[in-house]
This record gives C-alpha cells, structure tokens and sequence, in this order.
C-alpha cells in the first residue's frame, strides 16, 4: 500500500499536477512575503539591539526569545481575533486571505530574527568594536559594517525563519480558513487531504515539504561553512 | 597642527573599585618613537587605549595633544591591536574599507599601501587565510590610511617571527621618520633598544620612570627595572 502511495505521489510531483503546483506556488508566495517584510524589519531592529545598550535592551530580548517559542496556534488565534469582524482590525476585511496569511508567518517569523540577529552582531561586535571605535565611526556607519559581515550568519537566520514559517500549520488553517484555490498552502492542504483520506496528494506535498527542508539545511551548513 | 607635547596630568582611572591607572602626570615631547614598557598588568596597554580615546575616563579633558583635546584629533590617530583585528573580507577590501570611512578618494591610493607594505602577494586573499605577520601588515597598512599624525602600536610584534618582527620595525622606522609619533608597548629588550627613543616604564598602574631608552639601560637605581632589563 505505502509503495502504491509513494507511487501515485511521485507520479503527481512528476507530471506537474496543477492542484499540487497551485498548492505550492501559494505556500512559496506567502511564506517569502512574510520572510522578506520579517527580515526587513528584524535584522535592523536586532543589529540595533545589539549595538545600543540601553535600559529596555534586555527586556526586550527577553521577550523576544519568548516569543520564540509561542505555539503558531495560539499567534493565529491572537491575529483572528484581531481581524475578525468583531475585532479591532476588522474594518482592514482581511480574515480568509492570503494577506492574512502573510500577516501571521511575519509575525511568527520575527521574534526568531531579532532575537537570533541580536546574538550574531552582539558577537561580532565584541570583535570588531575596538577597530570601529579606533576609527572614530559613527553608530550607523558601524551598524552597517557589523550587518555586513554578519551577511552569512544573517542568511542562515533568514532560512531559519523560513524553514519555521513554510512548516508551519496551525496559524495559516486559523487566519486563511484553507479554501482551496485561495488559501490552501502546503501543510494545510496536507491536513485536509489526510482527514478525507486522500492521502496521495497529501504525501506528495510532504515530500515537497521535506525537499524545502533539506535544501535549506543545505544551504545553512554551507553558509556556516562560508562564515 | 601641532600635536606635541602630550600633557597628562592626575589621571585615574577605576575599574570595579580597581585602581587600573594611578594618578599619571606625564608631559611627552618626543617626537620619535616612545615605548610604554612595564609587565603584564601594570596599565599599558589601558594607558594606550585611554590616550587613543578607546576608553573614556570620568576626566579625559586631563589628557591635551598640543593643544587639543582627544575628541578633538580622533580622526588625527590610529591604532594597532596586539591580534590583529581584521574584517572576514580580503586585505585589499579591509584597506579600501578604512579608506573609505576616511574619504579618501584618490585613484589607486590602497595599491599604493599594498605595494609600500609589501604585500601585493596577499591583496586578494580573505584575511582569515594569511599567517600572523601578514594580518599584522595589514593591520598596519589600515592604521597608516589617511596619514595619521600618531599611531599606537600594542605589543605589535609579541607573536611574530624575527622576519615579520624585522619587517614591521622597518616600517615602524620609516613611520617615525616621517614624523608619524608612535607610541608602542613592548617587552621585546633588543626591540625597545633598537627602535625606542623615549620610554615610559609602568608598574601596577603608575608610571615609575620617564626618560631615554639609552638613560633607561644605565638605570640602576630601580630593582625593578634592572631585573626587567636582565630577564627581558
């Protein structure tokens, strides 16, 4: 049965099945919305942290590592309430789209680049801040300089947050709703399609999943490498 | 601008309850090489960094280059690092970097270090693959950018073959010459009689002696400094 299984799934990955592509495409296009806005904002933000001490520094890394850690479940929960009808969003109409989608992966995404930003440049600060103060830099100048040779490290987190958003599947079922041709994205089209027992398409998005998974530790192991 | 005599006068400087350095007045008018000399512990290396602007001190308006303060000749001065501390890029983009930062934008002027420092055979080689001596090149190659009026040098040759150590006291030399004031620690004995033209000797934070490196050999007041002399 399973050797069946596998079949029919390689047979829909190899042929191009426009359901599974349509699947695919959608989970690539929110996933790497919510990293790009993520990391737009995080990397900064945690290069900022990092280099400026000041009272709130601690705390809100602290905050940060906490967020970590927060079930994907409970951040879709907090979003829908937020963008329900009722909710104090309600009037942005944004519930069941893709929009929202985006919205929940950024936001699950961001606590891990900040605080994983933060521990990067910290270090690399440590290194080079005599340098950047022997040659008398202002804080931008070395905020740029310290990002910029955390490039590696810093494309490593990114692929982290990908790797965490793109496996997510409790925040896109509550925020998106899984409708399918609009907002079904590959681990929760795998749900569904486990559920009614159509278990083919579910294994071939598995093995999709696991693909995306393998190239990105791929390209960590390399970067770390590099660095 | 005339950045002589260094003045220094009551300078303290406390870490954790610590007395680092204790009570240093010093007027330096030297404009050769000075050595800071003492043993491990005894304020150096802090001294240096105080002088440069690295540290800051509750009373840094204490310390006056001529007749400026030290915010006011950062950009005059420049510093070397006992391990060099260079950026993950290659030698020729670690001198183009401080070039950069120092707005100098004349064509070809980071080739020009490359070749004064010789060291055309690393330019293009990611700083983590050269030895101990060429990062040291390099190091000093990025101090020298923009023709600093003084340069301080902390321990720049302690790990360093005699080929590099001679190579680098070359260019210490032809710094000196060129009216570049150096201050160095060391506590390589030949290397502070061979380059040294004043020295500043430190014990546990004060400065015990300030004078000649020639006066300094003929100490024999100073058990400290004797044995200093005879074990280093």
């Amino acid at each position: 049965m399973l050797i069946n299984i596998l079949e029919t799934a390689f047979d829909l990955i190899i042929t191009l099945n426009d359901d599974l592509f349509e699947i695919i495409n959608l989970s690539l296009k929110v996933t790497l919305s919510a990293l790009i806005i993520a990391v737009s904002i995080s990397i900064p933000f945690g290069a900022f942290l990092a280099l400026y001490k000041n009272k709130y520094q601690s705390l809100i890394v602290l905050i940060s590592n906490t967020l970590m850690g927060m079930p994907p479940v409970v951040l879709g929960l907090l979003i829908y309430t937020l963008v329900s009808k009722k909710g104090i969003f309600g009037f942005l109409d944004i519930l069941y789209t893709p929009t929202a989608m985006i919205l929940a992966q950024t936001l699950l995404i961001i606590p891990i680049v900040i605080s994983l930003t933060y521990e990067e440049v910290y270090k690399k600060n440590k290194d080079y801040n005599l340098l950047l103060n022997s040659l008398n830099l202002n804080n931008f100048s070395k905020l740029k300089t310290l990002i910029y040779e955390c490039r590696y490290a810093l494309v490593t987190v990114a692929l982290t947050g990908f790797g965490r958003a793109s496996a997510e599947v409790g925040a896109v079922m509550i925020v998106g709703g899984n409708i399918n041709h609009y907002t079904r994205v590959m681990t929760t089209a795998i749900a569904f399609e486990t559920s009614k027992g159509s278990i083919e398409l579910a294994v071939a998005l598995g093995l999709i999943l696991i693909l995306i998974s393998f190239i990105i530790t791929l390209l960590i192991k390399s970067l770390r490498k590099i660095s | 601008m005339n950045i002589l005599p260094l003045k220094v006068k009551n300078l303290n400087y406390v870490v954790n309850g610590k007395n680092i350095l204790k009570n240093i007045n010093i007027e330096c008018n030297n404009n050769n090489v000075t050595i800071v000399a003492g043993n491990n512990g005894s304020g150096k290396s802090t001294f240096l960094k105080i002088l440069h602007g690295l540290i800051k001190t509750q009373n840094n308006n204490k310390i006056k280059w001529g007749e400026f303060y030290i915010s006011d000749i950062k950009r005059e001065q420049s510093m070397v690092f006992q391990t060099p501390i260079l950026l993950n890029r290659t030698a020729y983009e670690n001198l183009l970097y401080v070039a950069k930062k120092k707005n100098i934008t004349e064509k070809n002027y980071v080739d020009k270090i490359i070749d004064k420092l010789n060291i055309k055979n690393i330019s293009n080689v990611n700083t983590k693959y050269i030895s101990g001596g060429e990062r040291q090149k390099v190091a000093i190659g990025m101090s020298i950018i923009g023709n600093p009026k003084i340069i301080f040098l902390d321990e720049p040759t302690s790990q360093l073959d005699p080929a590099y150590k001679n190579d680098i006291e070359n260019i210490i030399n032809e710094l000196s010459y060129n009216k570049v004031k150096i201050f160095m620690t060391s506590h390589d004995i030949s290397q502070i009689k061979r380059i040294g033209s004043e020295i500043i000797f430190m014990d546990n934070g004060e400065i015990i002696y300030h004078d000649s490196v020639k006066k300094f050999f003929e100490e024999k007041q100073c058990n400290l400094i004797s044995e200093y002399i005879n074990y280093g």
